[in-house]
């Protein structure tokens, strides 16, 4: 086995067994783990902890006693993560920390039904203002708080701003390897892209650093082989589960480049810099754009995608649209529109973690590869 | 040179087999799908009809929801594409095409030379599908090749949701029980059907020539009821059910043709 895949087949292998990274970080360590829920939570303030930042991003699974909790139009993700939570999967966290940026989420915050303590805070939706800074620097203030006293540790501004460091470092590592992947599809093919990155969520982060790294110059020290397929940009809150990868792959697609907000709009800007470490991460909100979740009254993100598709030289861009997330269908027809009238081809495929049959994706996008 | 498309759908079968590109030898359907005997029992009744076996056949190419399970196919190509051979063949100047199948509804918009240029196709539910029609036929007591008549009989078109077959099926028997006519009922069924269909069509953006096919293009009600929602006229393509079969014969002769040059 060559290092790239020894490389790829470890962060593969932690991508999907993130019990077994909290377990070997906890025999590490001597500490544990605290759950991260969607999106954009500063998991710094866990990593300074030393604890170790855990990705909630629910699994693909039939849901049943979440119905009891949920309606069945609450996106897949909150759908599964309320059924694992029933089922006590997280209740060997220490504690979650809990964004609220839209209304599924703010109603599950409300109903968390593990055993483990919830950190709830909010994002500033007027998000331009100086006052929205204060604003999160104060939340974040009180994440941090509430996290020194359940882990019964200090976390220092020093500790902070160190943190910040290793997740910059991580973030820039990150950009590194999608680019550079970008050139290497038959290599890194979108199945292994995802893992690379989803393992991110399950490790100290200049661990994976350390061996994304790696990877990155083994790969550059190949050289750039021809590629015969097509090659896409995803947008999106994510892309699984691992069927949707599988059917782009088998449709000869490459993901070049993407906008998932499991993927790299958390990676796509570094936290700023300064001296006041809750300010510097509230400052990384104001800057962030081209999300749905978060308010851009300039609508930034089809632009962001169209000079996606300019830079990565992608013959289009596949919109992997969470089932009944009411941010992304909102955002869709603005960037649809932007899109036609920029003569960019889009496919859009429905992302459901609780679908077992694929033969619609399979056709959409067996359809869309005939049609490019 | 005889070429054949197979088109295996969720609740029928159909295969066509051309003659140098151009001439139908044989266009049959079954009603039964993937899973089913139907793929065999149509093959077997196509070559018959056109006095062929598989042997005579230059290249075979399978499209719909089964085309991966068909042995016999040299080829599969998705039906999205073979919708939009076999339409702009019959129907040049189609530029939007509305398939409503047994359990997928698709709008396709064309390029001038008969390439998809966009297509959108219905979420994962029956709500809009032949599949509502069969459940909504059968609350109703009413074959389907006898809806578009009690439609064209309706008054006061009845409201039936378009989100949800059993939300709809529950509307409908609370409506049959409360006295409400079928002929109301069923125009109100057409109408749900519709705004399901017309809203991918909107997505692709409408333009003349619109073309309907599939199984459901059989029943007028329903074309009607798009016509009016589009306010715009609505070619039924001929022969809706075998478009796709027929598109993927036309592939099937190019290839052998593009093969040959």
């Amino acid at each position: 086995m060559s290092r790239i895949e020894s490389i790829i087949s470890e962060l593969s292998s932690i991508s999907n067994n993130p019990k077994k990274a909290m377990e070997d970080y906890k025999k590490e360590t001597g500490k544990g783990s605290v759950g991260v829920m969607p999106y954009y939570a500063p998991e710094e303030i866990i990593h300074a902890a030393g604890f170790l930042p855990v990705g909630i991003w629910g699994g693909q699974k039939s849901i049943s006693k979440a119905r009891a909790y949920l309606p069945p139009f609450a996106c897949s993700i909150m759908q599964s993560v309320m059924e694992m939570q029933l089922e006590g999967v997280y209740d060997d966290l220490e504690a979650v920390l809990f964004p609220v940026p839209c209304d599924t989420l703010k109603c599950l915050s409300q109903k968390w039904k593990g055993t483990s303590p919830v950190i709830v805070f909010t994002h500033p939706q007027n998000r331009k203002l100086e006052a929205a800074n204060k604003f999160l620097a104060e939340e974040y203030r009180l994440v941090r708080e509430k996290l020194e006293k359940i882990l019964s540790v200090q976390i220092s501004d020093e500790a902070l701003n160190n943190s910040i460091e290793i997740y910059n470092e991580n973030r820039k590592v990150m950009r590194e390897f999608t680019d550079i992947a970008a050139n290497y599809p038959n290599i890194i093919d979108p199945i292994k892209r995802h893992a690379i990155i989803k393992a991110r969520f399950f490790m100290e982060k200049s661990k994976h650093t350390a061996m994304v790294k790696e990877l990155n110059s083994e790969l550059i020290a190949l050289p750039v082989e021809a590629f015969t397929g097509k090659k896409v940009v995803l947008t999106g809150i994510m892309a699984e589960p691992n069927e949707v990868l599988d059917i782009l792959k088998d449709n000869g697609f490459a993901v070049v480049a993407d906008d998932l907000a499991q993927e790299s709009r958390l990676f796509r800007n570094d936290v700023p810099s300064g001296t006041d470490p809750l300010y510097r991460l509230a400052k990384w909100w104001q800057e962030f754009d081209g999300c749905s979740l978060a308010v851009d009254t300039k609508k930034s993100r089809g632009p962001m995608l169209m000079d996606m598709v300019k830079v990565y030289k992608a013959d289009a861009v596949v919109v992997c649209m969470m089932k009944f997330c009411d941010p992304e269908e909102f955002d869709y027809p603005i960037y649809y529109r932007q899109f036609e009238e920029a003569g960019i081809k889009s496919l859009f495929i429905e992302i459901d973690l609780e679908t077992t049959s694929f033969e619609q994706t399979k056709t959409r996008v067996q359809s869309f590869s005939e049609m490019l | 040179m005889f070429t054949m498309g197979i088109d295996i759908g969720s609740s029928s079968s159909k295969v066509v087999i051309l003659e140098d590109g151009v001439n139908i030898i044989a266009g049959e359907v079954i009603q039964i799908g993937t899973g089913s005997t139907g793929p065999k029992r149509v093959l077997d009744e196509a070559l018959s009809k056109a006095g062929l076996t598989l042997q005579d056949m230059a290249k075979i190419i399978a499209t719909g929801y089964g085309r991966s399970s068909v042995e016999e196919a040299h080829k599969q190509i998705s039906e999205i594409s073979c919708q939009a051979k076999g339409v702009f063949f019959l129907v040049p100047s189609a530029k939007i095409i509305i398939d409503i199948g047994g359990q997928d509804v698709k709008a396709i918009r064309l390029d001038s030379k008969g390439g998809v240029k966009q297509f959108f196709m219905n979420d994962k539910c029956a709500a809009g599908t032949g599949r509502f029609l069969d459940v909504m036929s059968r609350v109703l007591e009413v074959n389907l090749d006898e809806m578009a008549e009690y439609d064209s009989r309706a008054t006061e078109p009845a409201t039936v949701s378009s989100t949800c077959t059993v939300f709809a099926e529950s509307e409908v028997i609370s409506q049959l029980s409360n006295g409400v006519a079928k002929e109301n009922i069923i125009a109100g069924v057409h109408q749900s059907v519709a705004s399901k269909a017309c809203g991918l069509a909107y997505r692709c953006g409408v333009e003349e020539d619109i073309v309907m096919c599939g199984g459901v293009a059989k029943d007028l009600g329903v074309v009607r009821a798009i016509s009016k929602e589009l306010k715009k006229p609505v070619i039924v393509a001929p022969n809706p059910q075998i478009t796709a079969a027929l598109g993927a014969a036309i592939f099937a002769f190019e290839e052998v043709i593009g093969a040959n040059k």
